[in-house]
């Protein structure tokens, strides 16, 4: 490490800029929304929150916020249910055709959204399925499952099968056994799942645009107005409160990962900086 | 003493698809005994005892506790519990609701629970400890939480598996005698699986010896040590020369032999030992040789050696000799009286040894094998 760093000298500015590059214009998305202005230029104009206050009047933008919540929650309840088998049988069995399985899960991170959205139109008009938001739904589960998967199999990576065997041995019923070992030690692992598959699903612009027909979700209402430069601002501005929400919730979710990832927390605290 | 019986396992199988695990199993176990499976990793010990345990299912056979047939009972309905090998300590709960967790359904009154609780944490001596949790244990305590749990229960069999395994040295000796000593001040009947001999000796009434999922051998330690039914039996336990002899006469409770190196002696017949043949097996235990400078008195048998190598134990001292008609080096087991080692690397020494040492192992099945090939 100490050789390459004599190396390459700029390495570390390098880093920095590379970072820069990434987040500063995410950043610059909250700066703009205090700015009176509705053109989005330097030199900012005095601070307001007239868009922040305007987006509370919006009907059809608290209606696609209402349709984001429903296809966030669903999709965050059905992947992390299909998340729990899987992940389950991934980490304590061994069977034939375990791996190639795991790979097929874990497909729809690298497929080009586009692909996946318009294949999916496809097969739910062929099925008699139009564009709604239970299509989206079911678009959204397919391609959080893998985030679901890999989740909570850090959760059961640490969870000794014996635990469950105990319990069962000590007398409890196999849903006694769920209710009262397996659920509270994988517990944070589940609640974080929730949390970034709601979140995945909740930022997701593709799958949804050609699958929610005329109920459009959150992304899908801001792509509609970003056509309107008059708009531009009340965009800016709820664009700044999905991604403060965002961070919030994927951070919660980081928490109850490790949390579940080291079983106690508390048990093996120097665990947790991996 | 009325023996009374609490496990008989007949005809018990495992199968795996096509790996059998337990073949055959026979076993009846006594009500207040130690029991020890022993046997080397894989042999089926595990298996056997999770069956038992009702974590699996036999492939055939019957399996019943206090004469009630539960082959195809689950391990929550069975008069059973275990300690797990990992322990299993619930992370989330503390020591008192861990070892309470069994209670749960019980039908007991929270009080009454709470008695139990306590009393079965004062008798693995962890008095006091309710509220501490699981992860503040060491891990001789985590071993006792696991133990309270299991018997706050009162099961009729409890069963350990490997319980002292993850424990260090120094801490596992201890609690081998104080398990046995919990054993017998409560008399439950324990069903240990192990693959520590030492482990197995220092704590069983009896125990059964087990080998690619076929148990050789059920036996107290002593007659275990003194006469093990079969070579890979007499192997596992304890050190053994194996020296190959020739039957020449076999009447009543002697066999006339000549062995390889030690020339002809009268052997006490073992009745542990299923079949004879002219080409036999014999076995001395190392510590039962006698090694001198000068030939010794009063031996049966004395015989040349030169010592090929030694290994300094602290207590005792292991020299490895060759012996002419010996095909393998024998093993002399010395204590140390003196704090010296008395034999050099290449010394020439006398060793001597009482036929009442030489074990009766039967047919020689290598030897058989080896002529049946140059013929």
């Amino acid at each position: 490490m100490k050789r390459l760093r004599r190396l390459l000298p700029g390495l570390g500015t390098y880093a920095a800029l590379y970072l820069a590059f990434l987040y500063l214009p995410v950043l610059l998305l909250p700066l703009f929304s205090f700015s009176e202005g509705t053109i989005v230029a330097f030199p900012i104009k005095g601070f307001t929150l007239d868009w922040y206050a305007q987006l509370g009047e919006a009907d059809t933008l608290l209606h696609s916020l209402a349709n984001s919540v429903i296809v966030g929650g669903s999709t965050a309840v059905l992947s992390t249910v299909l998340g729990l088998f899987a992940a389950r049988a991934y980490v304590r069995h061994r069977f034939f055709g375990r791996e190639i399985s795991e790979g097929i899960v874990m497909l729809p991170l690298v497929i080009p959204g586009i692909i996946v959205a318009s294949s999916m139109l496809v097969l739910f008009l062929f099925l008699g399925l139009r564009p709604s938001l239970p299509a989206v739904i079911l678009g959204h589960t397919f391609l959080t499952v893998p985030f679901a998967v890999s989740i909570l199999k850090s959760a059961f990576d640490e969870f000794d099968p014996a635990l469950e065997e105990a319990a069962y041995d000590l007398g409890e019923t196999t849903i006694g056994v769920f209710r009262r070992v397996t659920m509270p030690i994988i517990g944070p692992g589940i609640v974080s799942s929730l949390l970034v598959t709601f979140t995945v699903s909740f930022d997701e612009f593709v799958l949804a645009f050609f699958l929610s027909g005329n109920r459009p979700t959150l992304p899908v209402y801001i792509w509609s107005q970003i056509r309107f430069p008059a708009k531009l601002p009340n965009t800016l501005a709820l664009g700044s409160l999905l991604l403060a929400f965002s961070v919030l919730l994927l951070l919660t979710a980081e928490y109850f990962r490790r949390r579940a990832a080291t079983g106690q927390g508390a048990r093996k605290e120097s665990r947790d900086d991996r | 003493m009325t023996a009374e019986t609490i496990i008989e396992l007949s005809g018990v199988e495992k199968r795996f698809g096509t790996l059998t695990a337990v073949r055959d199993l026979d076993l009846e176990l006594v009500k207040g005994e130690f029991f020890s499976l022993l046997g080397p990793s894989g042999c089926g010990k595990t298996t056997a005892l999770r069956m038992i345990a009702g974590f699996q299912e036999p492939s055939s056979g019957t399996i019943r506790i206090d004469g009630e047939d539960v082959s195809t009972v689950p391990a929550n309905r069975r008069p059973t519990n275990m300690v797990f090998q990992s322990y299993a300590i619930f992370p989330h709960l503390d020591v008192g609701d861990n070892v309470g967790f069994g209670l749960h359904r019980s039908g007991l009154s929270r009080k009454e629970r709470r008695a139990r609780v306590s009393e079965a944490l004062e008798l693995v001596e962890l008095g006091g400890y309710e509220r501490r949790r699981a992860n503040q244990l060491s891990g001789g305590q985590q071993q006792r939480v696991a133990l309270a749990r299991a018997l706050v229960m009162r099961p009729k069999v409890l069963l350990l598996d490997e319980p002292l395994s993850a424990l260090d040295k120094n801490l596992r000796e201890a609690m081998q005698l104080e398990l046995r000593r919990l054993q017998q001040s409560i008399g439950i009947t324990f069903v240990m699986v192990t693959h520590d001999q030492y482990e197995a000796m220092t704590m069983s009434d009896r125990i059964g010896v087990m080998f690619n999922g076929q148990l050789e051998q059920v036996d107290t330690p002593q007659t275990l040590y003194a006469s093990p039914g079969t070579r890979s039996v007499a192997n596992f336990i304890g050190g053994m020369n194996f020296l190959p002899a020739r039957l020449h006469n076999e009447g009543g409770g002697t066999l006339d032999m000549e062995i390889a190196g030690f020339g002809a002696m009268a052997v006490g017949r073992n009745p542990n030992v299923a079949d004879h043949g002219r080409n036999a097996l014999v076995g001395i235990r190392p510590e039962q040789l006698e090694i001198a400078a000068h030939r010794p008195e009063g031996y049966d048998s004395t015989v040349q050696c030169r010592v090929a190598d030694i290994a300094f134990y602290g207590e005792s001292i292991h020299y490895f000799v060759e012996v002419d008609g010996v095909p393998e080096t024998m093993t002399v087991a010395v204590p140390n009286y003196f704090h010296s080692v008395d034999f050099t690397r290449g010394a020439t020494a006398w060793l001597g040894v009482q036929a009442a040492s030489v074990i009766d192992l039967g047919r020689n099945r290598d030897n058989e094998t080896q002529q049946g090939e140059k013929t």
